[in-house]
């Protein structure tokens, strides 16, 4: 399964994007450039990243950072997958 | 499809020892009948995006022939009681007493239907009902635990871009520990219904009276298809407690937490097939008499009791 592919899959589904996920790359900007990115859209994103890796996410694992752009989501996912 | 008969809403008798009462819809059956179902919600914002989902699948079913009646457990949507007052034993008593009215009402086979977290609280249900119980879960959330954790994040993530974030959880879980009332994006939660969800999980099946089947459906659009990671060893343990187990992938949103209210027709649809393959008297039918209907064939009034 291809990290990359299965977040952006995760970022439309959950936000709603109808697709345009599909043109995201690593240096997209997500939280406070996407507005579909509210707080319970983050909420919904981890539980959705928990749900389909299969990683459990402590509120200490993030922050604002992490959802700063697609490339450093995909990171932290890795990193979590890694572990 | 013919219109079907507008569902009746009424409240459920007292509900004891939490007292009060609990908003509940009827959806009468069309003919033949098939049995009956009861629907426990999710939670929080979970259930408030199903709303149309619940309701969609709920019309389906009776069109099937099915009697379906959809609760608000104590505390929420139209039910009496502030969601503070409200503990999970409660909300195991509603249930309880819900399925206890259809049974009254209804004889043959009886599905209890959650969805989410809702099939935590059949599951911990089951045994106070009566007689075989048959399970549908809808994109079931296994750990009650972790459900807890993934909603009090609400208050973590609405602090996340002040930089605020770290140890918010922590410290809601200490607070709900210590005996404390924990507000969430705008939900008042107490520690009987939080610590009540946490203790909750799917991995010890109710023991399955008769022969009973346990149908498992999630929306995913990933492809290939594949059921959640979490989800096979809980299937396993189900199917080692003597249940028939049946596990469905279908292609849809995940209504349930998505920013816009979407719809995923192929679960509505898988439900009514898993469904139509039990008939009324538990018996597993085979696929030529199993017909998913489209169309609501006329019958006798079907007159619900209240």
């Amino acid at each position: 399964m291809n990290t990359e592919q299965e977040v952006l899959r995760l970022l439309d589904e959950v936000l709603s994007l109808e697709g345009r996920a599909a043109g995201f790359t690593r240096e997209t900007h997500l939280l406070g450039a996407l507005p579909e990115l509210d707080s319970m859209a983050v909420v919904s994103m981890i539980t959705a990243l928990e749900d389909a890796f299969g990683i459990v996410v402590d509120d200490d694992d993030i922050d604002g950072a992490t959802f700063a752009s697609v490339g450093t989501l995909v990171d932290f996912v890795s990193g979590k997958l890694a572990a | 499809m013919a219109a079907l008969p507008a569902p009746q809403a009424f409240f459920l008798p007292r509900c004891e020892p939490a007292g009060g009462q609990r908003l509940a819809l009827f959806h009468a059956p069309q003919a033949p009948y098939r049995g009956a179902v009861l629907f426990l919600h999710a939670f929080g914002e979970e259930m408030n995006k199903s709303r149309r989902m619940a309701s969609l699948a709920s019309r389906a079913l009776a069109a099937n022939g099915f009697a379906v009646l959809q609760i608000d457990l104590m505390g929420c949507g139209d039910s009496s009681g502030e969601i503070e007052q409200a503990s999970w034993s409660a909300w195991v008593d509603d249930a309880v007493a819900a399925a206890q009215w259809l049974q009254q009402r209804h004889a043959g086979s009886l599905w209890l239907w959650g969805e989410r977290s809702g099939c935590l609280l059949a599951a911990e249900a089951a045994p106070r009902i009566t007689g075989t119980k048959h399970f549908l879960f809808w994109q079931p959330q296994g750990s009650g635990k972790l459900m807890l954790q993934q909603f009090l994040r609400l208050k973590m993530a609405s602090q996340m871009q002040r930089g605020a974030s770290k140890g918010v959880t922590e410290g809601l879980l200490a607070d709900l520990a210590d005996g404390r009332v924990v507000e969430v994006a705008g939900y008042r939660l107490s520690p009987a219904l939080a610590l009540g969800l946490a203790a909750a999980s799917l991995q010890q099946p109710p023991a399955a009276v008769g022969a009973s089947r346990l149908v498992w459906l999630e929306v995913t659009s990933r492809v290939p298809a594949a059921l959640l990671p979490a989800s096979a060893p809980l299937l396993a343990q189900w199917a080692d407690a003597g249940y028939e187990v049946s596990s469905q992938t279908v292609a849809g949103p995940p209504f349930w937490q998505t920013v816009e209210i979407e719809d995923a027709p192929e679960l509505v649809l898988a439900t009514t097939e898993q469904l139509l393959q039990v008939d009324a008297q538990g018996q597993v039918q085979t696929q030529t008499q199993a017909q998913t209907q489209t169309q609501a064939q006329p019958a006798e009034p079907a007159q619900a009791r209240a």
